[in-house]
């Protein structure tokens, strides 16, 4: 029995691992027969096609075949020019010139070609970058390559909200800074840095700007040249569009040079060589259309549909955090900590709603994210957090039913947890010392 | 009759060859001592007669000094006169510098990497010198094509090295001859 008073207490760290299951790992499997698909609430990780896209991209797979690089026939000349369209699309929707975006394979892609490629070029005099220490894995790890290749990184911190302090950016632009690269929204949180400040502090101090817009483009209005960006990454997947292809602006005036990843033909003004996949390309031009034209409604749902959801949450049960700014985010992007829940047991509760804790590239590993440990979040609560995203397809139905599920399963998971009992009894966690058999 | 107007016509045809690959010992008009110098003969031409009729006095205001340095590091110092263009300065010393085009900016061969105290002394690159620029492999801060440097007296000294590649893909070191 565990006593009432404010005594330090011991108790077999054991049990309290069993009854939390700790150890249990979600394991895929089948559905079963008549099993029905579970609620896709994922949005972050990755988006469904939208149809309309779908259809621009069919008579590229099987009639206009050709390569758009061949200059002597027919199939290379329509191809050519659906590719092109597909750049002006993509061009029009963040405010820049057709010239200046480049086909990539993705996100991955470009944030690799944009890091390493402004360093490795402009390595002779400047040896600094900067970026922040909730950016995406692959400028992390991008930035940790070169920091072996004898470059300068510093990793800002970020504060409790997740922004990045323009205080301190300032502080740390040296005269060997060639770059820095801050995320528009963050995949984990949702939390919207201030892009145009940024950009303007890095124009005045003559660096360049890169920033991974793979969560923002489509989603909030973007200018390159309002915001002063040199370099801005873009994914199909995340805006409706397939899977496979991205882009890299990169901008003309005043010209950013790169030091190409791929070398070969010189496609892409030598930047990205390699056959443009003209399918995939007219995928994400159509896609890039699309969101324009549905930016403003898309936004006013999706914001529904977020504020419905926490307001529901936070109303039935106590001690949830949501963690980032409440203002400066992305609605469709809503990290929640559940207080004395283990966040594997709370998306194995909830297992016909496909939900994430932290980004997909995290999922795998057992230890927290890194991006909740950068805003300052206790190891406990990050263990606890969840990620439910929101998208162009999310319907009322589906939200009210994860938000009902996951009240109902947090309760439930809570009664069984002994940490929860001794809360309710007044007794401080952190007092407690666990011992070990 | 007939005679004189094919001296003329071959001397406006060697005076045109001239311009592309000036050995002044074809002309005819240098082996009947009667040229000008019009067709732009350098002074330093290696094949200009010790007679100097071809050279046009030179004031040492007008001498630039390049140093053309080639993909094996060789150093070939030429003098040449303001106003050159280093393309044709570079075929005129018999450098290996590609230029497919012809100084059109339609392409990236005349790709020369510039001494770095220089850089600045150069005119800003034009937008279009910039898009071809993009395309020229090994790319450095400290490029430029060679074609649009126009040599004034502040460039004196000035070193342009040849990129190991061009766009053309003969790796077994081919260099396409002037056309």
């Amino acid at each position: 029995m565990i006593s009432s008073s404010n005594v330090l207490i011991t108790v077999t760290y054991q049990a309290v691992k069993a009854q939390l299951s700790l150890d249990l790992v979600i394991k895929s499997r089948e559905l079963e027969k008549d099993e029905l698909r579970p609620l896709y609430m994922d949005f972050q990780a990755t988006t469904p096609m939208d149809p309309r896209v779908l259809d621009a991209m069919l008579p590229y797979q099987v009639n206009y075949y050709g390569n758009p690089h061949s200059r002597t026939h027919a199939y290379g000349w329509e191809s050519e020019s659906a590719m092109e369209k597909a750049r002006k699309q993509i061009a029009a929707l963040i405010g820049a010139d057709p010239r200046e975006i480049v086909f990539t394979s993705g996100a991955t892609e470009s944030n690799n070609m944009s890091i390493k490629g402004v360093a490795r070029f402009y390595k002779a005099k400047k040896k600094h970058i900067i970026t922040t220490q909730t950016e995406h894995k692959c400028v992390l790890d991008s930035c940790r390559v070169l920091e072996a290749e004898g470059f300068d990184v510093t990793y800002l911190p970020v504060k409790h909200n997740g922004l990045i302090d323009l205080q301190q950016l300032e502080e740390m632009i040296r005269p060997d800074t060639s770059l820095v690269s801050v995320m528009t929204i963050n995949n984990e949180i949702g939390i919207k840095q201030p892009i145009k400040d940024i950009g303007h502090l890095c124009r005045s101090k003559n660096v360049f700007f890169h920033t991974d817009a793979a969560q923002a483009v489509g989603k909030i209005p973007i200018n390159v040249s309002d915001w002063k960006v040199d370099l801005m990454s873009i994914s199909g997947h995340k805006i409706y569009g397939p899977k496979g292809v991205g882009a890299l602006y990169v901008r003309r005036r005043p010209r950013v040079r790169i030091e190409p990843l791929q070398n070969g033909g010189g496609q892409e003004r030598g930047l990205r060589s390699g056959t443009v996949p003209t399918p995939l390309a007219v995928g994400l031009g159509a896609a890039c259309e699309i969101a324009q034209q549905e930016m403003a409604y898309d936004h006013k749902h999706v914001t529904m549909l977020a504020k419905r959801f926490v307001e529901k949450i936070m109303s039935e049960i106590a001690d949830v955090v949501m963690n980032g700014d409440p203002d400066q985010r992305y609605p469709g992007c809503i990290n929640l900590s559940f207080a004395y829940v283990e966040g594997e047991s709370l998306l194995m509760a909830l297992k016909d709603v496909a939900l994430s804790s932290g980004s997909a590239c995290t999922s795998a590993s057992l230890e927290p994210s890194y991006v909740l440990r950068a805003i300052g979040t206790d190891e406990d609560l990050a263990h606890s957090s969840i990620r439910f995203g929101i998208g162009r397809f999310t319907t009322e139905e589906e939200v009210d039913y994860t938000a009902d599920k996951c009240i109902q399963q947090v309760k439930w998971l809570r009664e069984m947890s002994p940490l929860w009992e001794m809360v309710q009894e007044g007794i401080d966690l952190k007092s407690i010392k666990w011992t070990q058999h | 009759m007939a005679a004189s107007a094919a001296v003329r016509a071959s001397v406006t045809f060697t005076q045109r060859l001239v311009r592309v690959s000036p050995d002044c010992s074809i002309c005819p008009l240098h082996r009947l001592n009667l040229c000008t110098g019009s067709a732009g003969a350098s002074v330093s031409a290696p094949s200009v007669s010790a007679s100097g009729d071809c050279q046009k006095e030179e004031t040492q205001e007008q001498v630039v000094h390049v140093v053309f340095v080639d993909r094996s590091g060789r150093r070939s110092p030429v003098k040449a006169k303001v106003g050159d263009n280093a393309l044709y300065l570079a075929h005129k010393h018999g450098i290996d510098l590609e230029g497919a085009c012809e100084a059109s900016l339609a392409c990236s061969t005349c790709h020369v990497y510039v001494k770095s105290e220089f850089c600045a002394k150069l005119p800003a690159p034009e937008e279009r010198e910039d898009d071809m620029l993009d395309m020229a492999p090994m790319l450095q801060e400290n490029s430029r094509l060679g074609c649009q440097i126009i040599l004034t007296p502040e460039l004196d000294g000035i070193e342009l090295t040849l990129p190991r590649v061009t766009r053309n893909f003969y790796v077994d070191g081919h260099v396409p001859k002037p056309h």
